[in-house]
């Protein structure tokens, strides 16, 4: 198969052009933003302050624009005439995701800087971060092709941004309801745990347990998307 | 002659409820080939079983001698041209911005913008928000991205179903021109007069089946009741029938001086259509 790079950057300029007018998603940017400004003024001290920054961006940049544009694609009927074009799956998902995934980085990047987060290890961090982006777009991707308007995509992922963006405060209570204990192999927890592994001089091969979790939970909702993206191929 | 689409015994069910049964037709390379019915008679769902949009419950559909449902690669994708009444367009984009993005995923040079929009009668409108174009204006936008690769077929579901005369007008010298280019044309619609102006044969679809396939001029003939109108300088009008009584009555009245006009009585497409199917087509 070959991926044709003009394909995708032509649905990666074309989502550029459409989201700098859409104020109702491009506005749900800045919110982690403000946050990170905020907690930058009130001075963060923990590497989990910084991971809730963090993680609210994976929600709201990575999983909620990415479910947006996708929604959106399905709510006026482009979606399919992207799906009749040359264009391939990988090259239609690679287009539709770059954006999303630039502007999480600049995110991240940005309110590392305004909270004045600085890692011990910058590659290793820098792979989780990159990891995790991926999961949370493929995650957004999911929810967009299963809904059918861009309100609707809004409502289905305000649990998801719940689950993701505090879901790891949950381990905190796992002493008196053991179940919890499951919340730790969630993504957002496994970089939590790494970040501050990070923190006391771990290196690559110390957090190779929370790589193979995130990697796992890349894979599989991977597998998801490519299966519900076929469905949708088809009436 | 070559045949771009093959269907045999072509069948469609929607939970209990039959689409298509046992629909069976070719089409011919640089033909226009009319696929005309009411409404809900079947044909946007035969346009998406052969675009591979759907999967057809029994039978055979050939596109380019191969299955319909193999027509996901990008090689045959570059062949065909569609618009259905899904057609979207991206509406805070220009028009321009829009037929762009389809331009770099064809790989056609963008260039052939203008020449699209020439055809559709869009050009002065080309940097013009989708947003702010009225329904007509957006049927002819999705037109140009219908052809605007230059697509060997072309399938046109109701393609001038929201215009006005003078723009249906505009789409059909398009349509010929493109035909003249070489390119084969499928096309669904329900108004009869189209069909009549562009296409070479049609077939009638009415409740998931074909009833009738031939050129119109073949099945105006076929149906035509073989009698003349001759219109005489009193105002009146004489039915006369095709025959040596038919041909005595003429010189008679031509011999008298008395004939303005002579027409013959064949039936339209739609009088065929209600004869045939019983049914009014909308």
């Amino acid at each position: 198969m070959i991926f044709s790079v003009k394909r995708t950057m032509a649905i990666f300029q074309k989502d550029y052009k459409d989201i700098l007018k859409n104020y109702f998603v491009s506005s749900s940017v800045l919110m982690p933003l403000v946050l990170a400004a905020l907690y930058g003024r009130m001075g963060v001290e923990t590497v989990n302050e910084h991971y809730l920054i963090f993680n609210m961006t994976f929600c709201l940049v990575a999983a909620y624009v990415q479910c947006s544009l996708i929604a959106e694609e399905k709510e006026k009927n482009t979606l399919r005439g992207l799906m009749l074009s040359p264009a391939s799956t990988l090259e239609i998902l690679g287009g539709k995701s770059l954006l999303s995934f630039i502007g999480t980085i600049l995110v991240i990047v940005i309110s590392a800087f305004l909270t004045e987060y600085k890692p011990e290890n910058i590659l290793v961090i820098s792979i989780a971060i990159v990891l995790s982006t991926v999961f949370y777009i493929g995650l957004g991707t999911v929810l967009g092709l299963m809904t059918k308007s861009v309100m609707e995509a809004s409502v289905v992922i305000l649990p998801f941004i719940g689950i993701f963006s505090f879901g790891s405060m949950l381990t905190y209570f796992a002493d008196k309801f053991p179940i919890l204990k499951a919340a730790e192999y969630m993504p957002n927890s496994q970089l939590i745990n790494l970040a501050n592994q990070v923190q006391t001089g771990a290196g690559l091969l110390d957090v190779w347990f929370n790589f193979a979790i995130i990697l796992a939970w890349v894979a599989v909702i991977y597998v998801i998307v490519v299966i519900v993206y076929r469905k949708r191929m088809m009436d | 002659m070559e045949n771009i689409i093959e269907v045999t015994g072509l069948a469609k069910m929607f939970a209990n409820q039959t689409a298509l049964k046992d629909v069976s037709f070719k089409v011919r390379k640089g033909e226009t080939f009319g696929f005309l019915g009411p409404s809900g008679s079947g044909k946007t769902t035969t346009i998406k079983i052969l675009t591979a949009q759907l999967a057809q419950t029994d039978g055979d559909a050939y596109v380019f001698g191969v299955p319909a449902s193999k027509l996901k690669e990008a090689r045959y994708r570059k062949k065909i041209g569609v618009l259905t009444d899904n057609s979207g367009l991206y509406t805070r984009l220009t028009i321009y911005d829009n037929l762009k993005l389809y331009c770099d995923l064809y790989e056609v040079p963008h260039t052939r913008i203008d020449e699209v929009l020439d055809m559709v009668n869009l050009r002065d409108a080309k940097k013009k928000v989708v947003s702010k174009l009225s329904k007509g204006m957006l049927q002819r936008v999705t037109l140009a991205r219908a052809f605007l690769h230059k697509p060997e077929l072309l399938f046109l579901d109701e393609p001038t179903s929201a215009l006005d005369p003078v723009n249906t007008k505009h789409i059909y010298k398009g349509l010929e021109n493109l035909k003249e280019q070489g390119t084969t044309i499928f096309l669904t619609t329900h108004d009869m007069n189209e069909a009549e102006t562009l296409c070479d044969r049609v077939a009638f679809l009415n409740e998931g089946t074909i009833q009738l396939l031939d050129s119109p001029k073949a099945l105006r003939q076929k149906f035509a009741d073989h009698t003349l109108t001759v219109e005489l300088a009193d105002g009146s009008k004489e039915i006369i029938d095709r025959g040596p009584e038919g041909a005595q009555a003429m010189y008679n009245y031509m011999s008298e001086n008395k004939v303005v006009s002579i027409y013959s009585n064949e039936p339209t497409l739609g009088d065929i259509f209600v004869e045939v199917t019983g049914r009014k087509l909308s």
